[in-house]
């Protein structure tokens, strides 16, 4: 699942909820980026960068580039700086900064940033991030710029969710029932139909994803509550079943209208019981019985 | 016969006086203007540029948007100077192709064209324009043309032998007069094609410096500098007639990208009530105003889907001209819904001008929808024969047929 996640590069969003989070999901993601031996820049915004390098090693750790935020997101204990726009500022340095090879970028929260600066701001960079510039034309997928961001989707309205989305190649929602997580994930591939997957996995303690099965649903299905579909053929005055022997007769019986051999050999060997019919004909005063064609006389 | 001969005579005479006036050009009977050459139309000064037709309801100069179904649907094509907005689908999928055969008609129309965009290069936009479709006869004989050059026609045309006068048009390989054209999505257009067009490129991110200045002007910024370049462009190359053109005239067709997009630096798809919720109505009132005083005509597709506030949607409808809504199937449960199996979206007529006319100039059909296929996206009317009457057609004739 890593691996289809990471490949069409772009713009990698991560929706977690307060029930289902994701930050661990984005280390899986780091530390599969890293052990493909790509260069990783996270900028931390949220949590301490201890908390963040906890739990990888140290072959990780050492290609992990960490760029700070959370200690000091207003540089107040450097007061010389005098650059208005401090995540922006960042961001804008991560630019520069992955101008050779393939990279990831993992932002630690976008909420964080989202709240920072404008989104119209943000998905400006975000854009330029994932965007590459150097290469004209269809680029290598080894050449590309992964940006992974972390959103909790319950911090903003539909607006700033649905800016993003659209910016997005790919978009992971995380939910889940009953102790496990599941994933859905919207790959947006260039000049083709979305494709809508749902995978279920469970994030090991040291960052490595195991994929599980669907949890069979203990609980009756939802369809069950319903009332018992009424069955219109009872209770009623007349009769709508067949048995036996009336189905038999009713497909043996030959309808008047359908020519069957029986009528054909009637018709041609009238039967001696059978009187074929005669026509009784009284001529009245006023009939002509003359047996002439009229149209003799036309002289044509 | 004596005054008939007499008459003969004179009116021979008067005809030579004639004859000498007109040498002497003392008739009062001036023809205005310089003669026309031999090479052009020559017969009327109605200058009528190619790619372009008259309308028949009013007479109202059209152009065709690429697919000749639409065409039909908006009543014979775009009319110039107008706007055409197409509210995109869900998922961006289908909009495009919409945007991209309208470029493609313009370059094999021979008409100059102005890309703008946020998301993607304009030069890699034209790269992935479909290739147009050619009949194959017409192919064929443009390359018997071009082996057999200024070969004297041996063959005499028996019964049209009038057409033998005239001069050979000197076509491209696909330039034609018609109006709409075919393309093939699966191919991409001829590099050459481009490059004989004339073709004028907006990216914003190129032309907006990094710096994070809040503007106090109304307008954001984005859309500022792209309404100072299409102004400029109309200015330049004379589409409003400032400079009066030697050549002959030629239609400007704008194609904008993804407008009101978070990409353009608007946030009026991020927000309910934002500041500059009057930037992108106030650049539709500026740029239909352009479009009116030039020979333009524009494409717009814009994601509505994202606009929060719906006054905003119906403010931007009533500021352009035709509005077109694409509405995809994916992810909806029209999916799987049976009575639109064969098609892949809906599309909405949402709006079409009243231009110089008292009533509109809608098609009768209301319910249609699209189907993308391989080398061509179709619309089609939903509504259908029905199809419950059909079985029990067959099965009474088959019981009514008498074995002979």
């Amino acid at each position: 699942m890593l691996e289809s996640l990471l490949a069409l590069g772009g713009l990698v969003l991560l929706r977690d909820s307060v029930e289902w989070e994701g930050r661990s999901l984005l280390k899986a993601l780091v530390k599969k980026s890293a052990l493909c031996g790509e260069q990783v820049h996270v900028l931390g915004c949220e949590v301490s960068e201890e908390e963040f390098r906890e739990g990888f090693d140290s072959s990780i750790n050492n290609r992990l580039v960490y760029h700070d935020l959370f200690r000091d997101p207003l540089s107040w204990s450097k007061p010389g700086k005098a650059l208005p726009g401090g995540p922006l500022e960042a961001l804008r340095a991560l630019d520069k900064r992955t101008g050779s090879g393939p990279a990831t970028i993992a932002l630690d929260s976008l909420s964080w940033l989202l709240h920072h600066l404008p989104c119209p701001i943000l998905c400006q960079t975000l854009h330029a991030l994932s965007r590459q510039d150097s290469c004209p034309g269809d680029t290598l997928p080894g050449e590309q710029v992964r940006v992974l961001g972390l959103l909790h989707e319950e911090l903003h309205g539909p607006g700033p969710l649905g800016a993003l989305s659209s910016l997005a190649q790919t978009e992971v929602t995380l939910s889940g029932t009953m102790g496990q997580a599941s994933a859905h994930i919207l790959y947006r591939r260039p000049r083709q139909r979305p494709t809508l997957q749902t995978q279920w996995f469970s994030i090991l303690p040291d960052f490595s994803l195991e994929l599980q099965v669907e949890p069979l649903l203990e609980s009756q299905p939802p369809s069950d509550l319903h009332t018992p579909s009424v069955d219109p053929t009872t209770h009623l005055t007349f009769n709508l079943h067949l048995s036996k022997k009336e189905r038999e007769a009713k497909d043996s019986l030959t309808l008047p209208f359908q020519f069957s051999s029986e009528k054909q050999q009637a018709l041609l060997r009238p039967g001696l019981g059978q009187a074929t019919s005669h026509i009784f004909y009284e001529p009245d005063a006023y009939d002509d019985l003359d047996q002439e064609d009229p149209d003799d006389d036309l002289d044509v | 016969m004596a005054a008939a001969g007499t008459c003969g005579t004179g009116t021979r005479s008067t005809g030579s006086m004639v004859a000498a006036a007109s040498t002497n050009n003392v008739t009062s009977f001036q023809r205005r203007g310089p003669r026309a050459s031999g090479a052009d139309s020559g017969c009327s000064r109605l200058v009528s540029i190619a790619g372009t037709r008259p309308s028949v309801r009013n007479g109202q100069l059209l152009v065709s948007t690429g697919l000749p179904a639409l065409d039909q649907l908006l009543g014979g094509g775009l009319a110039v100077g107008t706007v055409l907005l197409i509210e995109e689908d869900k998922y961006n999928i289908y909009s495009p192709l919409l945007f991209k055969y309208f470029l493609a008609e313009g370059i094999v129309s021979g008409h100059a064209l102005l890309v703008a965009s946020a998301k993607e290069d304009p030069a890699d936009i034209l790269q992935k324009l479909p290739a147009p479709l050619i009949d194959d006869s017409y192919k064929k004989e443009c390359d018997e043309d071009v082996c057999s050059h200024k070969m004297e026609p041996d063959i005499k045309m028996k019964i049209a032998w009038r057409y033998q006068l005239l001069p050979k048009m000197e076509a491209g390989p696909v330039s034609s007069s018609r109006f709409g054209h075919y393309y093939d999505i699966s191919k991409r257009i001829p590099q050459e094609l481009i490059e004989t067009s004339k073709w004028h490129g907006f990216f914003l991110p190129e032309k907006i410096s990094s710096a994070f200045n809040v503007e106090s002007c109304s307008l954001t910024p984005g859309y500022m500098k792209l309404l100072q370049f299409i102004q400029n462009i109309i200015y330049k190359e004379g589409f409003d007639g400032s400079n009066p053109q030697k050549k002959q005239k030629n239609i400007l067709r704008i194609g904008i990208q993804n407008l009101g997009s978070p990409l353009w630096g608007d946030d009026i798809c991020c927000t309910e009530n934002c500041d500059t919720s009057h930037s992108l109505t106030k650049f539709l009132y500026i740029l239909r105003g352009l479009l009116r005083t030039s020979l333009s005509a524009c494409i717009i597709t814009m994601p509505t889907h994202l606009i929060q506030n719906k006054a905003v949607i119906a403010r931007v409808t009533n500021l352009s001209d035709t509005v077109v809504g694409l509405e995809s199937f994916i992810g909806s449960e029209k999916e799987t819904n049976p009575l639109y199996k064969d098609y892949h979206g809906l599309i909405h007529i949402r709006q079409i001008p009243r231009l110089n006319n008292l009533i509109y100039d809608i098609s009768d059909v209301k319910d249609l929808a699209f189907k993308l296929k391989k080398k061509l996206f179709t619309i089609e009317s939903l509504l259908r024969a029905p199809t419950l009457f059909l079985p029990q057609v067959v099965s009474f004739a088959r019981g009514c047929q008498r074995p002979s």
